[in-house]
């Protein structure tokens, strides 16, 4: 379903310079979007032209199929639905104290008092500040007033939010914090759309990225799509994302190989797949191309996981008996990635997990998650880029728990699974205190065989 | 980052006592204070209004010391002046200063003692005020006293960017000290007056740009208040008529007693 459409649109600034000139895109709901392009490029007066805040010179902008309107009552109607937060939040938020500034826009679309009240509340939570609603926002850090300004916005529930530059000025984990932030209400069905020049960013974020320079839009598609092409990022004064950039260099030494553009690490990991050959005994009769059982291997064999059953196709026999074989290995005592929803918090629960479950790496996702665990004293390996790395660690063998809440749990059991399909590395997967929750997988310690390579 | 004294009001754990209960007092001390004949009241309501400043308000006792001493400072050359140049009673020291006869007399010492405890009664309830009530909780109370609303929007809005433009103006100042702006005195002016132009324009700016956010968050022209309710406790009530009638009582009987 289309939510918001323009046709070549065009605006002009007063002194003559073509701020956007013939945009034309097609924004669907529930869709993550990038608008990507250098400092200039047109992406900020654009957000301005979506809201309804400047009128264009040209074309027609149209929300769920209706062209704007820009009589008063109209704009109410879109700004309340598209809602816009600007890249330095100094700007955006100008009352006196947190809590007055989240309720300025609820106050404004005539809500009784509770109902103000509730939003408030309820945005607050979010994004985590609930203890701050007090506090002047000069007594506020950059990454905490981003936050109030993000609720201020949310406070109104619009069904699209626009972020300018979000994660401009922000350190590295109040950057992770607000893109966990976004997936959330991703999650719950809002359309969010970013612009920034990272494209890092942009790559590993996005449904849908939108490429602008000189006030045109001069490409656009899946992100992989977009950041293949070197001539058009060349064009828009761009470069490749790093975690692409680093796969066609290892791809081109001959290390790598995989279908898709990885996007993030573990997706980079996943394509490291060298060749792996190896000389082995095998029994006469055995012709090239035949398949060999060798059995599961452990210890120094076994590289991917402590336990491994190996298939194996023979390349090449040689005379004395040997043969040259190709690898192909699957785990058998796997990592995995266990989900703990804070909502239903014991403490009691989560330390026996920790320990029969025999744990070894635990995250959390989300200011909720990390208070409860800094309070009650469990210990956190890892507190950004959560899902990431634990999906790393379980690739190595080992047993992670990520302690988080709300949207966040559905997030990163999405994350996750998808991962888990794409690669064809099983390791297990689910959220314990929940209905069909998920049992380690049984230990395969009792038939394990000594194999005589 | 600069302290101000908003932020030790902001920290202060009296922040969150009713506001009218904080003005009551305030404004009982003043008037006791002022219409007291004798130093002794406005002494015991300055003993206390810094008492419940330092004790209850955790203000830093250093700190607030050096904050009365600007305004007492000022007090006291008065009062000496005040000392030797009125009343008419009797001698209680005098000596001659080139020549010239100067005496210090009983009525004299009495009033020059009087306005120096009445103004130092006023100063620690308007510390009081200042120290245990950051600004953001008077705007309730602004609304209350049925100013018009635009003025209290305006305050309120003018409230929030001092802070933005005191830092914007620290920054700029930072900016131009160590580029040698403040080296000399000619420079110091002229780079004071670039900075002052240069937060002009800025806030100017500003000001478009808070059109902008106000509007897109549906801005129609209001912008509501809300207050947040304190109810009074038993204890602070308590507290406080124990105050106010201890208070009463010294004003009551120190009336006509002169302490010299």
């Amino acid at each position: 379903m289309i939510i918001l459409e323009t046709r070549s649109l065009k605006y002009t600034y007063p002194d003559g310079t073509a701020a956007v000139q013939d945009i034309n895109i097609e924004i669907k709901k529930g869709q993550k979007i990038a608008f990507v392009g250098q400092n200039g490029s047109g992406k900020s007066t654009l957000f301005l032209l979506l809201n309804g805040t400047l009128k264009p010179q040209d074309g027609e902008i149209l929300f769920h199929g209706a062209p704007f309107k820009y009589d008063s009552k109209s704009l109410r109607e879109i700004r309340k639905s598209v809602g816009i937060v600007f890249q330095n939040s100094d700007d955006q938020i100008f009352a006196p104290t947190v809590y007055q500034d989240v309720a300025f826009g609820p106050a404004n679309l005539g809500y009784s008092r509770e109902r103000v009240d509730a939003s408030v509340q309820h945005a607050l939570e979010h994004v985590g500040l609930t203890r701050l609603k007090d506090k002047p926002p000069h007594h506020l850090s950059g990454g905490q007033k981003k936050r109030v300004a993000i609720a201020g916005v949310m406070a109104m529930e619009p069904e699209v939010i626009i972020l300018d530059e979000p994660l401009s000025n922000l350190d590295p984990v109040g950057a992770d914090e607000i893109v966990d932030l976004l997936n959330e209400f991703n999650h719950f069905g809002s359309t969010i759309i970013i612009s920034t020049h990272d494209v890092d960013l942009a790559y590993r974020w996005s449904d849908y990225v939108y490429l602008m320079s000189n006030s045109k839009l001069i490409g656009q598609g899946t992100p992989a799509e977009v950041f293949k092409e070197q001539e058009l990022l060349k064009k828009a004064g761009l470069r490749q994302p790093t975690t692409l950039e680093i796969y066609h260099e290892i791809e081109r030494r001959g290390l790598a190989y995989g279908k898709n553009s990885p996007k993030t690490i573990p997706d980079l990991v996943n394509t490291l797949k060298p060749l792996d050959l190896m000389w082995v005994e095998v029994p006469p009769g055995i012709r090239e191309g035949d398949s060999l059982n060798l059995g599961v291997m452990y210890g120094e064999y076994a590289t991917n996981s402590p336990y491994e059953a190996i298939n194996a196709t023979v390349l090449h026999i040689h005379p004395d008996g040997r043969a040259i074989v190709e690898l192909k290995r699957k785990g058998i005592k796997a990592g995995g990635v266990l989900l703990y929803d804070t909502d239903k918090y014991s403490l009691q629960e989560v330390r026996q997990v920790i320990k029969d479950g025999e744990i070894v790496f635990v995250g959390a996702m989300g200011k909720k998650s990390k208070t409860l665990a800094e309070q009650d004293g469990i210990r956190l390996d890892v507190t950004s880029g959560v899902i990431d790395k634990s999906i790393l660690m379980a690739l190595c063998g080992k047993r992670c728990l990520i302690l988080t809440a709300g949207g966040m749990v559905d997030h990163a059991l999405k994350r996750t699974r998808e991962y888990v399909d794409k690669s064809g590395i099983e390791f297990t997967v689910g959220v314990i205190n929940r209905e069909g929750g998920c049992k380690w997988l049984d230990e395969t310690d009792g038939n394990l065989g000594e194999l005589g390579i | 980052m600069t302290n101000i004294l908003d932020d030790y009001a902001l920290m202060s754990p009296l922040r969150h006592i009713n506001n009218w209960l904080k003005l009551a007092i305030v404004f009982f001390g003043l008037l006791l204070g002022v219409s007291s004949t004798s130093p002794i009241t406005p002494f015991f309501i300055a003993f206390c209004m810094s008492f419940a400043t330092v004790a209850f308000g955790r203000t830093p006792l250093k700190f607030y010391l050096k904050l009365l001493l600007a305004p007492a400072g000022f007090a006291l050359t008065g009062v000496i002046v005040i000392a030797f140049f009125s009343g008419s009673g009797q001698e209680l020291l005098s000596f001659e200063l080139a020549s010239y006869p100067l005496a210090i007399r009983a009525d004299g010492l009495e009033l020059s003692l009087l306005v120096l405890s009445r103004s130092l009664s006023g100063m620690c309830c308007l510390y009081f005020l200042a120290l245990t009530t950051p600004m953001i909780e008077l705007f309730a109370v602004l609304k209350a006293s049925r100013l018009p609303e635009s003025f209290i929007e305006l305050s309120m809005l003018i409230y929030r960017y001092i802070f933005v433009f005191l830092e914007m103006a620290l920054s700029i100042k930072y900016a131009q000290t160590v580029r040698l702006g403040y080296s000399n005195f000619r420079r110091s002016l002229s780079s004071m007056g670039m900075l002052g132009s240069t937060l002009f324009i800025r806030s100017w700016e500003q000001g478009d740009k808070l059109f902008l956010a106000m509007n897109s968050r549906c801005y129609d022209g209001k912008m509501t208040l809300f207050e947040v309710k304190r109810s009074v406790r038993a204890a602070e009530m308590l507290l406080t008529s124990v105050y106010f009638l201890s208070a009463l009582a010294l004003f009551y009987f120190t009336k006509n007693i002169s302490i010299i």
